[in-house]
């Protein structure tokens, strides 16, 4: 008789113990997604919109390291000099080199009058040419592949 | 954004460590509970020289193991997913108390002890994935192998089925020396890394469409292949190995990463389609097994007459599934107590029908928990495919959980009569080696996406 009581607290509190525990989980979540969306603001507020990215595969004769990361802005231009959003100081490379810019949901590249050449999968961008996510873009002797 | 360089005291795993604590509250009371019960209850119980720690040293290793795999992930993995091993740490642990339980019911008293050790591999091959998948594009690499891997698997499953008796329940086994071995457990993680690599592929080439037939856009005829197989594969599952859950498990996975890979609704409706008609015209021809298993449902349980009367006492008829739902009828709102029932009345109970012997001795309340912590494990996977970089990772991610939903929901639908019942196991509660091993190899996969994701947007710090 005593054991069944002990049976009926005993189930009572799993079932409590068990609500508590999805409740905690519930709230857990809740933390770190309140959390996720205030860094994602703090991004926003602080720098210009990033909408893709630039990952050297084949950095060439440069010094830059395979896999360094370049931020792509909707509109950004590859060069030697110091207004280009992405700025490579490498002899080959041209004071204004490549532009890249994000329209209609697709990235574009165009060539900016460099002397070494910009390319799309090997194809030389003197026209804008739509880039997607995985392309191989050649900026000089360097190769990226674009990410999004 | 999150804090560059945290003291080592911060960066510890804390919240799954924190989530950690009621679960194992939880074991250990429904181990007590399970102890008890096989007390005599006619003698005063005499606690002293009740053998408490011995009974209780299967659910103290789950533990003991559960925390190791925590400290394992603080060291190696410390960016993962803190929410999956919790929920997935409690499912299995609800799994070896319910194998501990039916074990002397089905009389295989260490069946307990045997899920143990599957869990105990489980989680070692869920570190193991984690290890070997440094680079998760080896899996798109590979795709044809893990398609050619499939197609042995799925032909072992045939062939297994054409050698049998028509009248076994399941074909879905091989024999490997003294273990038992479902191959369908791997079979659809193969299909899921196939079908993210080749979407992730092709998915532009798929998304925009080769020919037209009205408002209808086709893929190309070089894309449309491998989905004509797909095709292929669910119909015969469904119409030659009568694996009628096999088949809705992976053309159903198969749907929603079309429409994940996509966003095409059109594909998802036009294949639902062909399915249906194929699987009509199969249906009507093949007078058999399937349609028997479909009948079941029309039983009415609460109004007996003389047609459900029919269906229940045929062979391979309607016992199994009227008995579930005698069981979980007679657990009630509050359920009849961990160990209490009598879930030994349901064939099978301890691998299909899991879901009934827990709905009797937790109750509906507890029934409902249940599908809330697999809820919060979906909602975890998706929320690691949304999260992640790179499209092969995302619909890799988002393939594994809907495998995991759909599995999930056709069992436990069909344990309460709304679908047809089919011999597929509930992912971690069922009795059962493959699945356990199959389903870590799952949430593996997806920590080291999640991992990757993190690593990707904070560095290595």
């Amino acid at each position: 008789m005593q054991l069944d009581a002990f049976f009926l607290v005993l189930r009572i509190l799993f079932i409590v113990i068990l609500y508590l525990f999805l409740m905690q989980v519930v709230r857990a979540i809740t933390r770190d997604l309140r959390k996720a969306a205030a860094s994602s603001d703090d991004i926003g507020a602080k720098g210009p919109l990033v909408l893709g990215h630039l990952i050297v595969v084949d950095s060439g004769p440069s010094n830059i390291l395979p896999g360094t990361r370049f931020d792509l802005e909707p509109q950004t231009t590859i060069g030697r000099g110091p207004t280009n959003t992405i700025q490579i100081t490498e002899n080959f490379i041209s004071s204004e080199h490549t532009r890249l810019w994000f329209r209609n949901g697709k990235w574009h590249v165009q060539d900016a009058g460099s002397v070494n050449g910009s390319y799309v999968n090997n194809q030389p961008a003197r026209e804008a040419i739509p880039a997607k996510p995985g392309d191989i873009i050649g900026v000089g002797y360097i190769q990226f592949k674009l990410t999004v | 954004m999150i804090p560059r360089s945290p003291t080592g005291f911060r960066r510890y795993r804390w919240t799954e460590l924190a989530l950690f604590i009621l679960p194992i509250i939880m074991l250990l009371l429904e181990m007590t509970q399970l102890l008890l019960t096989k007390l005599d209850t006619t003698s005063t119980p005499d606690l002293r020289k009740f053998p408490i720690v011995e009974g209780l040293t299967p659910i103290l290793g789950l533990i003991a193991v559960l925390l190791l795999t925590h400290v394992m992930f603080n060291i190696f993995f410390r960016k993962s997913d803190q929410f999956l091993l919790p929920l997935v740490g409690l499912l299995s642990g609800l799994g070896v108390l319910m194998a501990t339980r039916l074990g002397p019911a089905i009389s295989d008293p260490a069946q307990g002890n045997k899920q143990l050790i599957w869990v105990l591999i489980g989680l070692i091959v869920c570190l193991g994935t984690m290890f070997a998948l440094r680079d998760i594009y080896y899996l798109a690499r590979y795709k044809y192998t893990a398609a050619l891997f499939g197609v042995i698997l799925f032909c072992t499953t045939l062939a297994n089925a054409l050698r049998s008796k028509p009248d076994t329940p399941t074909h879905d086994q091989l024999s490997l020396g003294p273990f038992a071995f479902q191959p369908s457990e791997l079979l659809k993680i193969c299909i899921v890394i196939f079908f993210a690599a080749y979407l992730s592929e092709n998915r532009d080439m798929l998304a925009e469409g080769g020919w037209q037939i009205g408002r209808l856009r086709l893929p190309p005829f070089r894309q449309l292949g491998p989905l004509a197989l797909m095709v292929f594969i669910g119909l015969i599952l469904f119409l030659v190995v009568r694996e009628l859950g096999l088949a809705l498990l992976i053309y159903g996975t198969f749907l929603s990463m079309i429409y994940l890979g996509t966003n095409k609704f059109m594909y998802v409706l036009v294949s639902l389609a062909i399915i249906v008609l194929l699987g009509f015209i199969g249906f009507k021809l093949l007078p058999s097994y399937a349609r028997q298993r479909i009948e079941v449902v029309s039983v009415d349980v609460v109004n007996w007459t003389q047609a459900s009367e029919d269906i229940y006492s045929k062979s391979g008829g309607g016992f199994q599934v009227v008995q579930g739902l005698i069981a979980v009828a007679s657990g009630g709102l509050l359920g009849a107590g961990f160990g209490l029932g009598h879930p030994g009345y349901v064939p099978v109970v301890q691998s299909d029908m899991v879901l009934t012997a827990f709905a009797e001795e937790f109750g509906l309340i507890g029934l409902f928990a249940l599908i809330g912590i697999y809820l919060l494990v979906l909602y975890r996977g998706f929320r690691i495919a949304i999260e992640a970089s790179d499209v092969f990772s995302k619909l890799l991610a988002a393939g594994l959980t809907s495998i995991f939903a759909i599995q999930t929901l056709i069992i436990s639908a069909g344990n309460l009569k709304l679908l047809p019942l089919t011999g597929i196991p509930l992912p971690f509660l069922s009795y059962g080696g493959s699945s356990v091993i199959g389903n870590f190899i799952i949430i593996g996969i997806l920590m080291r996406i999640s991992y990757n994701t993190a690593l990707e947007r904070d560095g290595i710090g």
